[in-house]
């Protein structure tokens, strides 16, 4: 555990931005969060691995307040989550998408938040479809004005549910580097992944569940080239063949 | 050729007394005088007399159709009619009279007397000819009703100042209802006949050998003094009848008529006047029901049990009775608590029902806008009554667009319902232009093509914009 600290990237003095203590969470008699512990810094870019329904996503969800748990805590400041399947307002353009919250959550003038919604999609690469309706916009496109969204009323922390799932290698990369751009701008990512090979690209730290526990956490390469938990070795072999059929 | 030995004849039950209603003893059974001259008529061409029920405004087009041999029911002996329907010599003598609330008594004397009001008949009678003339002399505004009991409570409850009916209907009103009071002055002098198909002239003829024979012996005077409608204006009728040579009717000068295509012309104004009340009234009592069908959506999709349970019961009220009977209730069952105008009741009526339907698209369509699109506004902070109204109302909105230019298209035709209110819109007015020149065919085809006009348009632009919502711009 000790690795997470040395790779991080920002030299400010430590600060929790999230904090899960001993996190409960049933569906009916299903047990999907068995005691969940988890701590985020800022600056870090954590990602979540397990296997389906080991209960990556849940975690995201109760974060993000969508879920209500039995027992346990959070405590964290605002979030921005970015959804696997990015859920932009349908009806507006890119660029009201990211515009939108600013205004009428945050009292911002129009104008301003239009200028600010513009240079975030620029900044994420994505300024020159600012005009465009979600049905329109790729899937990497849409993915990028969901960040640029989610960005817009500065979160503390962002999560990301599967960011690459739908990503060939080429612009898992580019997100990657633009993750990492985030970070380095101070912004605290969590993450849920299936992908071994981006893990190891650009998270600071992984932390692997299994069965609604965290069973393995550390540096990414520690952790995925000799996994210490069965869990972790089963999920590395999956994934691979599970790579293959999508391609 | 072998006589058929049943004489159907035809008449409209809801006539009432004294010309004919169901009897109080039988209510199978049809008493009053125009069953028992109907029955006099058979007797005497060895038939057995059958009843056939025509809706009144219908009995020369079912003469024409054949529905029946005879009919007979207070018909009127008018040009329009004799142009289109074979009728008999006249058999009683009516006077169209005046009636009033007995405070006018003094005021309202004549039809002049009653510029720029309203003044309420029978639609399809002389009375209302005599109304749609006077419209144009004496600035009063006719209004049409299909009863003959509603013009004289609506007079009563001040919604008109005066009534111009017969005097046998005046004279039954008067002795149901105590506060009014009939001008004793005819406005016009008018005749019932007996109408037959235009091609079966010889019955026609032995219809007028039989009522004349009645008229002699006296079978005639015995039957309308049973029923108490016998006055001194009759044997005057008799002796002008049995001094005749066939078809000359008293009082009336024969066929003056205008041409058909005139009276199309004529007509075809007040049909465009009658589609703008269709539009106005159409397009006002849809944008009642989308006001109210949107606030009874989001009570049922946002409120608590109470709201819920309280506006799912409005929804299956409206949903579960006709409209007919809702406008009924409206304009008659609420008049002695609330007396609304007829366009203003029409408009209710017409909106409260709609807003039922239009709240069930609402809240499907609210139902509708994924979960996913929710969950993402609520984490960027938007409050409910936000997210309602940036996100998920506009997002509602594109998909209950096609079917709320289905319910508007619906509502343009149902509008034709509130002709009972006595409201004249596009079905109504056509209805009478139809009965006027005695054909369905233009008055039918003028009508369609308004109500198409109005329809398609609406059809079109839901269209485009449902095409400018998903197709892919090309910016």
């Amino acid at each position: 555990m000790e690795g997470a600290f040395a790779v991080m990237s920002t030299a400010a003095p430590m600060e929790t931005v999230l904090e899960i203590h001993a996190l409960r969470l049933n569906r009916g008699q299903r047990q999907v969060l068995c005691g969940v512990d988890l701590e985020v810094w800022r600056g870090e870019m954590v990602a979540l691995m397990g296997l389906s329904g080991s209960g990556k996503t849940t975690v995201l969800r109760a974060v993000a307040g969508l879920e209500t748990y039995g027992e346990g805590s959070i405590q964290v400041e605002k979030v921005g989550m970015v959804f696997q399947f990015h859920y932009l307002f349908e009806h507006l353009s890119a660029l009201a998408n990211v515009w939108l919250a600013p205004v009428h959550v945050l009292g911002v003038a129009r104008a301003d938040a239009e200028s600010r919604a513009q240079s975030l999609l620029d900044q994420i690469g994505v300024g020159h479809r600012a005009h465009a309706l979600p049905r329109e916009l790729s899937g990497g496109e849409a993915q990028r004005v969901a960040i640029a969204r989610a960005l817009a009323v500065d979160p503390p922390l962002l999560l990301l549910d599967e960011p690459t799932a739908s990503l060939d290698p080429a612009r898992q990369n580019e997100l990657g580097k633009a993750l990492r751009e985030l970070s380095a701008q101070g912004r605290t990512l969590l993450f849920t992944s299936h992908d071994d090979d981006f893990v190891r690209d650009y998270a600071t730290r992984v932390v692997v569940l299994a069965e609604g526990r965290v069973v393995e956490e550390g540096e990414p390469r520690q952790v995925l080239t000799r996994p210490k938990h069965e869990a972790t070795r089963q999920l590395l072999q999956v994934e691979p063949a599970k790579r293959r059929t999508r391609r | 050729m072998a006589q058929d030995p049943i004489l159907r004849w035809g008449g409209d039950a809801e006539g009432g007394a004294p010309f004919m209603e169901a009897s109080p003893d039988d209510p199978t059974k049809l008493v009053g005088f125009d069953v028992e001259v109907a029955e006099l008529i058979a007797l005497e061409l060895g038939r057995r007399p059958q009843f056939v029920q025509v809706a009144f405004a219908q009995l020369d087009q079912s003469a024409i159709r054949g529905d029946f041999d005879v009919g007979l029911c207070g018909i009127e002996d008018t040009p329009a009619r004799r142009s289109m329907v074979a009728s008999s010599v006249p058999y009683y003598e009516f006077r169209e009279v005046i009636t009033v609330r007995e405070a006018d008594e003094d005021r309202f004397k004549s039809l002049a007397d009653l510029h720029g009001r309203r003044i309420a008949t029978l639609g399809g009678t002389i009375a209302y000819e005599i109304l749609l003339k006077a419209e144009a002399e004496h600035g009063i505004t006719p209004v049409s009703y299909d009863d003959d009991v509603h013009p004289y409570s609506d007079l009563l409850l001040g919604r008109v100042d005066a009534v111009l009916l017969d005097n046998v209907l005046a004279e039954r009103s008067m002795r149901r209802n105590s506060g009014l009071f009939t001008q004793g002055e005819a406005v016009e002098v008018g005749h019932y006949v007996v109408i037959t198909a235009p091609s079966n002239l010889e019955l026609r003829d032995r219809v007028d050998e039989i009522l004349r024979s009645a008229m002699r012996d006296g079978r005639l005077e015995a039957i309308f003094r049973k029923w108490r409608v016998w006055n001194d204006d009759q044997p005057g009728l008799y002796a002008r009848v049995l001094a005749a040579a066939s078809d000359v009717v008293a009082g009336r000068p024969a066929a003056t008529r205008p041409s058909r295509r005139e009276l199309t012309l004529q007509y075809l104004p007040s049909l465009f006047a009658a589609a703008l009340i269709t539009l106005a009234l159409s397009c006002l009592s849809m944008a009642l029901a989308v006001t109210l069908g949107v606030a009874i959506a989001t009570g049922r999709v946002y409120g608590g049990p109470l709201t819920r349970a309280v506006l799912t019961g409005y929804v299956e009220l409206m949903r579960g009775t006709p409209v007919l009977l809702q406008l009924f209730v409206i304009y008659y069952g609420l008049a002695a608590m609330v007396r609304l105008p007829a366009f203003v009741a029409a408009l209710l009526g017409l909106g409260l029902n709609y807003a039922a339907y239009e709240s069930e698209i609402y809240r499907s369509a609210l139902e509708a806008v994924p979960k996913g699109q929710l969950e993402a506004s609520r984490i960027l902070g938007f409050s409910r009554m936000q997210v309602l109204r940036l996100i998920r109302g506009p997002q509602a909105f594109r998909l209950a667009l096609a079917p709320m230019t289905n319910d508007f298209v619906a509502l343009l035709k149902d509008s034709s319902l509130v002709s009972v209110l006595t409201v004249v819109e596009l079905t109504k007015r056509t209805q009478i232009f139809a009965a006027n020149i005695g054909s369905w065919v233009i008055p039918g085809v003028v009508c369609a093509g308004l109500y198409l006009a109005m329809s398609l348009p609406l059809g079109h632009l839901a269209r485009r914009l449902e095409m400018r919502w998903k197709a892919p711009s090309l910016s």
